[in-house]
């Protein structure tokens, strides 16, 4: 991959102050990939790659860390009513070979046990990366207990959060349907690389950046472009990322991570790429333009609109 | 819940984010394991001392006690690795393959898994699997979706694939070790030195006693006239050696060079 190419002028245009073009360097955008990726020496990278574990983005800048603060709790004292699972026995032999409903001698709360399943139920919907609604949760794992299930599911979600950083958030209200959301951000997600540890997740990133810097919505030639200068090419399967046009049309639309569709009153039909509801939950604007512009080693504020809507963003998810 | 949340003070970022990857893997060798550890403090906490593994695992292992979830350490049959996965300790079934396969799909994994827990290898040829297909629950699946839906399996990795074979994963065992201990008693073999669930071992000839490959290794290290530890005859079996990750590492060798070099002991 050279090292010279720039990206198109139409990104250009959005920088004023610097002298150099502004734009996605493709090597340091392939950089970008590399550090998105794990931090894995992946074998079939190519050399130059691999020695780009560049310091600080996406990984949560220190300035950043007070948005993913550690949960600190402070200790509770145990009340009267301690409910049966934390004071159990670690039996690992006979008790888990129980139903959770016959733990011995101990008051059980039965709202307790349905978040314990709720919380299970929730982590393996988590991981394929399903919307899941309220019906769903009722209908397998909290059935007769329905009218407690605003209950079960605030201290499912506590939990969730607590214990796995994981945000139970609701997308639709008239549907009931929930989203569960990774709240330690949009850098390492092993479900959307392949089986190897795939950098697809670094690719999201740049083309979430594309439509973001341009207004979020980039049309299909402009995403082309980008992706052109990194190798990637409509119905050529690449040795990493598989078959490109597929994969930003169909496997991250499919992920809710982008919505592709005609731009409104073309004819001949364009289409445009913008962000999916799971890129609105999980990415973080200021972030990502942070992100950006680090990569070519400007500022946020050299983009003032992005900027502003970014600290926007910001302000909403406060 | 409450008393837990005690114990939930304990949780940073660090290890949500371990956690988070974990679950994402299913299942992870240990050295993958330790990489991981070391990425999610990178990550989260650049200046922290990394905390020795073991006691990592178990910290937070005792904030996941009253989820009956647990992170469980557990070996490869074929070479001794060992491995972790995040299981839920009150299975009933095979739910974790529950979300991500159709119900004709879970019943092709369980009659596969029935064959290979009757055979006597600890495998299953995939004839003899397929040729199941007939009987399975849910919308009828042709022979050729079986061949797919089997590599998918192993792609999951909860079937191993060798010559045509298939046996369990490690994370299958992992996982299912205690549905398989209780859906099938009659049928199950258990190691006689770790006493766990064997799929894959050796067997004393005279006495039929049977143990893992990796028990072997470290039963009989360093013995030159191995012995069965139950009746004494003399230990017909080709001794494995004991897994070694530094020596491993230093020879270069990958992994999936390594799972073809062994071959199948009984």
């Amino acid at each position: 991959m050279s090292q010279g190419r720039k990206i198109p002028h139409c990104m250009q245009e959005q920088h004023h102050a610097l002298s150099e073009p502004q734009g996605l360097e493709a090597a340091q955008v392939s950089k970008a990939l590399e550090e998105t990726s794990s931090c894995s020496s992946h074998p079939l990278m190519p050399g130059n790659l691999k020695e780009a574990l560049a310091a600080g983005a996406p990984s949560t800048p220190h300035s950043l860390q007070s948005a993913y603060s550690s949960y600190t709790v402070t200790t509770i004292s145990s009340s009267k009513s301690d409910k049966c699972f934390s004071s159990q026995e670690k039996e690992t032999g006979s008790a888990s070979s129980k139903s959770l409903s016959e733990t011995e001698g101990l008051p059980t709360d039965p709202l307790d046990e349905k978040v314990t399943l709720l919380v299970q139920f929730l982590l393996q919907k988590y991981q394929m990366k399903d919307l899941i609604t309220k019906a769903d949760m009722i209908g397998d794992v909290i059935k007769e207990y329905k009218d407690d299930f605003l209950e079960i599911l605030r201290r499912a979600s506590e939990c969730l959060g607590l214990v796995f950083g994981i945000d139970v958030k609701e997308v639709d209200p008239t549907s009931h349907s929930y989203a569960l959301v990774n709240k330690l951000g949009l850098t390492y997600d092993a479900r959307l690389s392949g089986d190897e540890g795939m950098p697809k997740t670094g690719l999201l990133i740049i083309i979430l950046g594309v439509i973001f810097m341009k207004g979020n919505r980039a049309t299909e030639e402009e995403i082309w472009k980008v992706l052109n200068m990194m190798d990637l090419y409509s119905g050529r399967e690449h040795f990493i990322f598989g078959e490109p046009r597929k994969l930003i049309t169909k496997d991250l639309v499919g992920e809710k991570y982008l919505e592709y569709r005609q731009v409104p009153n073309s004819n001949p039909p364009r289409y445009e790429f913008l962000w999916g509801p799971r890129a609105h939950a999980e990415a973080s604007k200021m972030k990502l333009l942070e992100f950006l512009t680090k990569i070519h080693e400007s500022d946020p504020a050299c983009f003032p609109s992005q900027y502003e809507e970014a600290l926007r963003d910001e302000a909403e998810r406060a | 819940m409450q008393g837990s949340t005690r114990r939930m003070g304990i949780m940073t970022d660090v290890h949500r984010r371990f956690l988070q990857l974990l679950m994402t893997h299913g299942v992870l060798e240990e050295w993958d394991v330790q990489r991981l550890q070391k990425h999610c403090y990178k990550v989260h906490d650049r200046n922290a001392t990394v905390e020795k593994l073991e006691d990592f695992i178990n910290n937070i292992n005792s904030v996941l006690e009253s989820l009956y979830i647990e992170i469980k350490k557990g070996v490869t049959e074929d070479d001794g690795r060992p491995i972790y996965a995040l299981v839920n300790l009150a299975t009933t079934s095979i739910s974790k393959m529950a979300s991500d396969f159709a119900e004709n799909e879970l019943d092709l994994f369980r009659k596969a898994l029935e064959l290979i827990i009757d055979s006597e290898t600890g495998f299953a040829s995939s004839t003899n699997i397929l040729n199941l297909v007939d009987q399975l629950k849910g919308k009828k699946m042709r022979k050729k979706e079986a061949e797919h839906v089997l590599q998918k399996f192993v792609q999951n990795k909860w079937l191993i694939e060798k010559e045509g074979e298939f046996t369990l994963h490690g994370r299958a065992i992992l996982e299912m070790e205690q549905y398989i201990r209780e859906t099938y008693p009659d049928a199950v073999k258990v190691c006689t030195i770790c006493h766990s669930l064997l799929i894959q071992g050796q067997s004393c000839e005279t006495c039929g006693i049977r143990m893992h490959l990796p028990c072997v290794a470290k039963y009989f290290q360093s013995n030159s006239e191995p012995r069965c530890p139950h009746c004494n005859d003399y230990w017909p079996h080709e001794i494995p050696e004991v897994f070694d990750p530094k020596k491993e590492r230093e020879a270069g060798i990958s992994k999936s060079n390594k799972r073809s070099l062994r071959s199948r002991q009984h």
